[in-house]
């Protein structure tokens, strides 16, 4: 199960994202990601509250960030926690997303 | 509670969520470190996916067998598929530094499966694909 809910912070458009990215989530956090894209300049997704990610929830938040790189929109994520943080790192991901640590962007 | 874990499940990506909910179980009876048991949901998902979307499982009924076991230093997974011969241990690993524009995002979940487990063994046997890896379990302090 996965839930995302938006809030504003410092001029960024949040995308607050709690429960599991999984292949069953996956599509339901890319909507909600590239929904944000559609409606904000700046957009940082907050996985703070994320328990768990799989391949198919960092394709979901790729091709929001590949979205977003061809709107010229910028997009970043935020808040990992240690273990989702190593999904990422294993991955790769600090080579093609803006990461940082603490909220706000 | 049983040391051993054992599945089968139909080709069905519904199949996800009873497959996470026994593997959290079987965790949490043996009290195994969360970083182990986020692991353990981790390969599993990534097999099963792999085995729907591109080892022809999709729609077959008893297509995957799973078994956990609790050994004294690690968890050992054996995971089952009756699938197209695959040997994940031959499969091209992606390149984790292209541009997002050349992130084609394939083979991402078998190269996540590389890096947690180790001891990852491959056999092709009556039409069954079989895996064995492990997982260890750090002790206590580590």
């Amino acid at each position: 199960m996965i839930e995302a809910t938006q809030e504003t912070r410092a001029g960024w458009l949040v995308v607050v994202v709690k429960g599991r990215a999984d292949a069953e989530t996956a599509d339901q956090l890319e909507s909600a990601l590239r929904s944000a894209v559609e409606q904000h300049a700046k957009v940082a997704a907050d996985l703070s509250a994320l328990d768990y990610i799989s391949s198919a929830g960092l394709r979901a938040v790729l091709q929001a960030a590949r979205a977003a790189e061809t709107q010229n929109r910028e997009f970043a994520v935020c808040g990992m926690s240690a273990p989702v943080k190593r999904v990422f790192d294993m991955s790769g991901m600090h080579h093609v997303l803006t990461i940082h640590g603490e909220l706000p962007c | 509670m049983c040391e051993t874990l054992e599945l089968v499940l139909d080709g069905h990506l519904s199949e996800l969520a009873g497959l996470t909910a026994e593997a959290e179980r079987f965790c949490r009876a043996h009290s195994l470190p969360v970083d182990v048991e986020f692991d353990l949901h981790l390969a599993l998902e990534e097999l099963f996916v792999n085995s729907l979307r591109h080892g022809a499982c999709e729609g077959l009924a008893g297509a995957v067998e799973v078994r956990l076991s609790l050994v004294p230093d690690a968890v050992v997974l054996e995971y089952a598929d009756r699938g197209a011969s695959f040997d994940p241990t031959q499969a091209p690993e992606p390149d984790v530094t292209a541009p997002l524009a050349e992130r084609a995002g394939g083979g991402l979940g078998l190269h996540l499966v590389r890096q947690i487990m180790r001891d990852i063994e491959y056999h092709r046997v009556d039409g069954w694909n079989r895996l064995r890896m492990r997982r260890p379990i750090p002790a206590e302090g580590e």
